[in-house]
């Protein structure tokens, strides 16, 4: 059995106010007088064992019986009595609230969202904090946020509380363990809470210095949400736009997809889908123009989330590839001229004339300030590595290359001749290459032939030996490199593919160079930037599902727009355990978290009653003495 | 009752005053003085009701000997007469405080005026007593017989006046004083006291009275309509106690004064007498004609 514990000790001062009680309650009692032929029947009335029994003793004096139960509950709520939950009390509490996209799911009959019952949940703990207890909040979905220091303060706690929302993210545990974990070194933290609806990755990349305790919520209806858009051109001006759509459900749930071109609709198409079976629909789109493009989700029953049956699309204008080749590379500009749809420099000189391009292939290091997000060096040691490679004079041949790098898809090198021989210097080996960024794509006899370097969204492929001192020209696959190394500035131009932004960060947005811009969030909010030198706009935070407009002074200069295209968050699905780096913890579903369960409402509840029990009463035997 | 100059008495309207008259009472036992009355004693009187046969003794009136049986058996034997003996009746009033509720004292002097008329009408000696403020010195009628005492008693019933708080037991011991003779001590009050009851009444059983108790009591007394926390107030001490809640307590209360009756009927049973509550609420007529008839206590 356990016996309650009291926050307010001091209360119990209060006990002293029973002796004033029955003082006045004596003194105020005035009994009418009433003269009787005799006391003889009436004394044994009094003298009757009866009356004299506990039960008829309570009733003489019920009254003041009552007003001393009412002042002694009073009393005792006052010194907030409560039972402990477990008797190694954490004195620190971290509670970390998901409010992923997830958590704004509402159950089909209640009406609430997961978040909803966690607050609750969280709220109860925090009505039964101890005196010397302290709670600190956190939220997370894609990051993880603190709400309030380690506080004993109820009314910041649910303040902060009451603040929270669901967010537009999908949920990632690592962020907000980091921040916990980063406490731990102040404060003797020994279990942190987690109040989360298990819609989270089941691994995470996290070293646990502390216990988790995770609660999980599952309440939430069938759902019916966008995962995938993306779109892929078909041809000059020609796009075929995918759009998948996923359910929660076991059973088919039935839905509108609405799709809009620049907020003007110009396909529906009925779907049904369930948890296993998704619909994939293309939709054609022709244009030359930069598009912005939305899929609108209309569930035809209950949807439990949202956030997540909207998604939108920017397609970008319909323009050649931008192609500068060395003109002492003859065999690669042969190989480029013949791909459709590009617009290749053709003249001689030994520099690109201009900044911008989408694919350069050069044979000397130096571009002259041109930029590519696709660069192409062939016999070429990056500057960096002048010191770990050397070419020598020497017949060399193909060891070993990356078949699945897309730069060398469907290509194959073997019984490939090479007239120069690259060598790494003698104790050096890949890995010393991989830490300096580069990675090896095709291995010599001596050292690395194709390197590869990734610097942000570019990327730069460095042949170390000169291909035209190779057969590599003469191969069926050096065309397809050539179209490789095309595909691939299409990717990153998106010329040729285009996927839909989730949230989080807005995809870079192309602009004018150095100029202002203010983004205005579907929420109304507007964010300044400034666009960088080379033109675009990146950083840009975007919280929220829906259309972004890029605004220069009062004009929409571009408008681009997210969803949360996330299959787990749209799932609703619930991991039964996390496996972290050394452990797993399961996620058990609670309704109630293990907390202090304070009695004082109980006794106020119960003074309530008491007290309306002696009103009837007292009005009872008034009623009766009138 | 009705009033005016043509009623005898105040105490009863004439027409209840005569059938008053035509009523005796009817003791248990025949508790008579030695001197001549109109109560039926035992053998050996010589009144006209038969009691029996004995052998003829030299001496003997020969006017007794039976001559019908001496021709048939050839011996004497004497007939015995039954003994017409005198019968003391004795009426202690309670006029306490007590008394004054409601009409109890009215219907004990109308009792105590009914039974007195009745034996004073059979030729027994009446007597009557009433208790008041003074113990030493109770109000007394003294003891007399015939029909001429009727008014002087009428007069001292109607005279009757309550006040006092003797307690009965004392004015029993206080009226034993004065009181000589055999016969019936009726006790008309309300019985309500502190004090031990036994110890008077067995002094009047060793006395040779019949103990006859009447217990008059208010309404208000038997089924109180009382609600609350109350302080009552005794009407002759001036005493008094508090009760919570006294509604809740009229079982109990209840209880108490049928315990209280049955132990005063017991006690006057066990003493070859009567008892009977009666409530001040019924009509003496409904007392005498149903109750006390009823219970055997007076012959119509």
């Amino acid at each position: 059995m356990r016996w309650p514990s009291f926050v307010n000790l001091f209360g119990a001062w209060f006990f002293l106010a029973l002796i004033p009680l029955i003082i006045l309650y004596f003194l105020k009692l005035r009994r009418p007088k009433m003269e009787v032929p005799s006391l003889v029947l009436w004394q044994s009335v009094v003298n009757d064992q009866r009356v004299n029994s506990p039960f008829q003793k309570f009733r003489r004096n019920l009254l003041l019986l009552l007003q001393i139960i009412l002042l002694c509950l009073l009393v005792l709520a006052l010194m907030q009595p409560f039972l402990s939950a477990d008797a190694e009390v954490a004195q620190y509490m971290p509670v970390l609230i998901d409010c992923s996209a997830s958590m704004a799911a509402t159950d089909e009959i209640t009406g609430k969202s997961r978040l909803e019952l966690v607050k609750e949940q969280v709220r109860e703990q925090i009505e039964s904090l101890s005196g010397d207890q302290k709670m600190s909040l956190f939220s997370f979905s894609a990051t993880g946020r603190r709400l309030t220091d380690f506080t004993s303060d109820r009314r910041q706690l649910l303040k902060a509380l009451e603040l929270l929302e669901p967010s537009d993210l999908p949920g990632q545990l690592d962020d907000v363990l980091r921040m916990a974990a980063a406490y731990t070194r102040t404060f003797p933290i020994e279990t942190v809470t987690i109040m989360t609806d298990g819609n989270l990755p089941d691994q995470v990349d996290f070293e646990l210095p502390f216990s988790l305790d995770v609660r999980r919520v599952d309440a939430g209806g069938p759902n019916v949400g966008i995962t995938e858009m993306s779109a892929r051109r078909s041809g000059p001006q020609e796009w075929e736009v995918f759009v998948r759509v996923s359910g929660s459900s076991v059973d088919l749930r039935g839905a509108e997809l609405k799709f809009f071109e620049n907020n003007v609709e110009t396909n529906t198409q009925p779907i049904e889908v369930s948890n296993e079976e998704a619909e994939r629909l293309v939709f054609p789109v022709s244009s030359a123009e930069a598009r912005l493009l939305e899929a609108r989700l209309i569930p035809t029953g209950f949807d439990s989330m949202a956030v997540d049956n909207s998604v939108w699309l920017t397609l970008p204008a319909a323009r050649p590839l931008k192609v500068w080749t060395s003109p002492k590379l003859a065999s690669w500009r042969h190989a480029i001229r013949v791909l459709s749809n590009i617009e290749q420099e053709d003249g001689t000189d030994e520099q690109p004339k201009g900044s911008d391009y989408d694919l350069i292939i050069s044979d000397a290091a130096n571009l002259g300030g041109a930029i590519a997000p696709v660069q192409v060096f062939v016999g070429v040691i990056p500057d960096d590595l002048k010191t770990m490679i050397e070419v020598k004079e020497d017949v060399d041949y193909v060891v070993d290359w990356n078949r699945t790098a897309p730069f060398l898809r469907h290509v194959q090198l073997a019984d490939l001749e090479i007239g120069e021989q690259p060598r790494l210097a003698s104790g050096l080996s890949a890995k010393e290459l991989e830490e300096l960024g580069y990675e090896v794509l095709v291995d010599g006899k001596a050292g690395p032939l194709l390197l590869q370097r990734r610097e942000g969204l570019s990327v730069s492929y460095w042949f170390t030996f000169h291909t035209d001192r190779s057969t590599l020209p003469y191969r069926v696959g050096f065309p397809i490199i050539a179209a490789n190394a095309v595909e691939s500035a299409l990717k990153q131009a998106s010329l040729s593919e285009v996927s839909a932004a989730p949230t989080g960060v807005l995809p870079v947005i192309s602009v004018e160079a150095d100029r202002s811009y203010t983004i205005k969030t579907p929420d109304g909010q507007q964010i300044p930037a400034t666009s960088t030198p080379a033109g675009t706009l990146s950083g840009i935070p975007a919280a929220k599902v829906g259309r972004y407009d890029i605004l220069d002074g009062n004009d929409v200069a571009t408008s681009v727009g997210t969803g949360l295209l996330n299959t787990t968050e749209s799932s609703l699905k619930a991991v039964e355990a996390m496996r972290f780096t050394e452990l797993t913890v399961a996620a058990e579903k609670s309704d109630k978290i293990d907390s202090d369960q304070p009695l004082w409402w109980t006794l106020a509840l119960l003074a309530f009653g008491v007290m309306l029990f002696e009103w009837w009463y007292f009005q009872r035997a008034r009623g009766a003495a009138a | 009752m009705a009033s005016g100059t043509s009623q005898f008495t105040s105490l009863f309207d004439n027409a209840l005053l005569n059938q008053i008259e035509r009523m005796r009472l009817r003791p248990i036992r025949r508790l008579t003085n030695r001197s001549r009355g109109e109560h039926l004693s035992g053998k050996g009187g010589s009144s006209t009701d038969f009691a029996d046969y004995r052998d003829y003794a030299a001496g003997d009136d020969l006017r007794y000997v039976d001559w019908n049986i001496f021709a048939r058996l050839r011996r004497p034997y004497i007939k015995q007469f039954q003994h017409e003996e005198e019968m003391h009746v004795v009426l202690l009033v309670d006029a306490s405080t007590s008394m004054l509720f409601e009409d109890k004292l009215l219907r004990a002097r109308q009792a105590a005026a009914a039974f007195g008329i009745m034996g004073l009408l059979n030729v027994e000696r009446v007597s009557a007593y009433a208790i008041h403020s003074q113990p030493e010195k109770p109000w007394m009628f003294p003891p007399g017989a015939g029909r001429t005492r009727i008014r002087q008693l009428l007069a001292f019933m109607e005279q009757l006046e309550g006040g006092g708080n003797v307690p009965i037991e004392k004015a029993i011991e206080t009226m034993l004083r004065f009181h000589r003779g055999r016969g019936v001590a009726i006790i008309i009050s309300d019985f309500l006291t502190f004090g031990d009851i036994s110890r008077p009444m067995n002094m009047l059983y060793s006395s040779g009275l019949e103990v006859w108790g009447l217990q008059i009591l208010a309404e208000s007394e038997i089924n109180p309509n009382v609600q609350g926390d109350l302080r009552f107030v005794d009407s002759e001490t001036q005493e008094t106690l508090d009760i919570t809640n006294a509604s809740e307590l009229l079982n109990v209360y209840n209880d108490q004064r049928l315990w209280l009756q049955s132990q005063l009927d017991s006690m006057c049973r066990s003493r070859q007498g009567r008892f009977l509550s009666a409530s001040s609420g019924s009509s003496i007529q409904s007392i005498l004609f149903d109750q006390l008839c009823r219970q055997g206590w007076i012959l119509r």
